[in-house]
């Protein structure tokens, strides 16, 4: 392994290691956001890597915009169930999210 | 190389300063650093469109649809949230670097040699529009899908307080 995708898969999975640290760690809904929107990066930096590594790039950035696209959409929509959330329960803590229904 | 790994360096600091922040719209800002960042190390390889997508998308869009939703909810549980994650955070961040190099050593060895380049697209262009095709369906798909369901959740609730 080259030692800039050594760099990229590293920061990578330390960065999606973090993540995961947020997402497990915090309660108020809008953090848990922020940490899978770090999740992400984390994502996009190993997917980077896979493409320096096999000097494949201009497939992997079309598959980083598709992945960009993803990212967006799961925002919005997460961000929608949020303000619902915080309107029918007064809080946004995640162990309330249970009381939302269809 | 230098600028490459000071890029990295300053995004895995910024993605600290998320975690550390006790204002969502300080972390909010930090997360946009750190896509600003992220977009510099795409720059840096010639990924020009998935640079300008993370630029635009996630250091832009995100961050306005985010700070817009901290002041939609008042941001009401933020004082209650608990210290305890920032306190653990720099001691995690040397844990997890520690593990993910291992990992990469391991990955490194581990993973079968393969001739690189063999069957790489010409440009960018190529491969988006000629061996991806099905991934722009997937896009269009995936961007409606997005319209409606907020469109679903924020009609349903609607229409429940006219049921009530």
């Amino acid at each position: 392994m080259s030692e800039t995708a050594f760099a990229l898969m590293f920061t990578g999975l330390l960065t999606f290691g973090l993540g995961v640290f947020l997402l497990l760690s915090y309660r108020n809904l809008l953090r848990i956001v922020l940490a899978v929107e770090v999740l992400a990066k984390g994502v996009t930096l190993v997917l980077l890597a896979a493409g320096v590594q096999r000097e494949m790039l201009p497939l992997v950035q079309s598959l980083i915009v598709t992945f960009i696209i993803v990212e967006t959409i799961l925002a919005g929509v997460l961000l929608a169930i949020i303000v619902i959330c915080q309107r029918t329960n007064g809080s946004l803590d995640v162990k309330l999210l249970s009381r939302l229904k269809g | 190389m230098t600028m490459l790994l000071g890029s990295l360096v300053l995004m895995v600091v910024f993605v600290v300063l998320v975690g550390l922040s006790h204002d969502l719209l300080y972390a909010a800002i930090s997360l946009a650093l750190a896509s600003v960042m992220l977009s510099v190390v795409l720059f840096q390889f010639s990924a020009n469109i998935a640079a300008v997508f993370e630029l635009s998308v996630c250091a832009g869009l995100i961050t306005v649809l985010f700070v817009s939703t901290v002041s939609l909810t008042k941001d009401s549980d933020q004082k209650t949230e608990s210290k305890l994650p920032a306190w653990f955070l720099v001691p995690m961040l040397v844990v997890l670097a520690g593990g993910s190099y291992f990992l990469v050593e391991w990955l490194a060895k581990a993973l079968p040699v393969l001739p690189a380049g063999q069957a790489a697209p010409v440009s960018f262009q190529e491969a988006f529009w000629g061996q991806r095709t099905t991934d722009v369906v997937g896009q269009v798909a995936l961007i409606l899908t997005g319209v409606f369901g907020i469109l679903a959740i924020l009609r349903a609730k609607v229409a429940g307080r006219h049921h009530e």
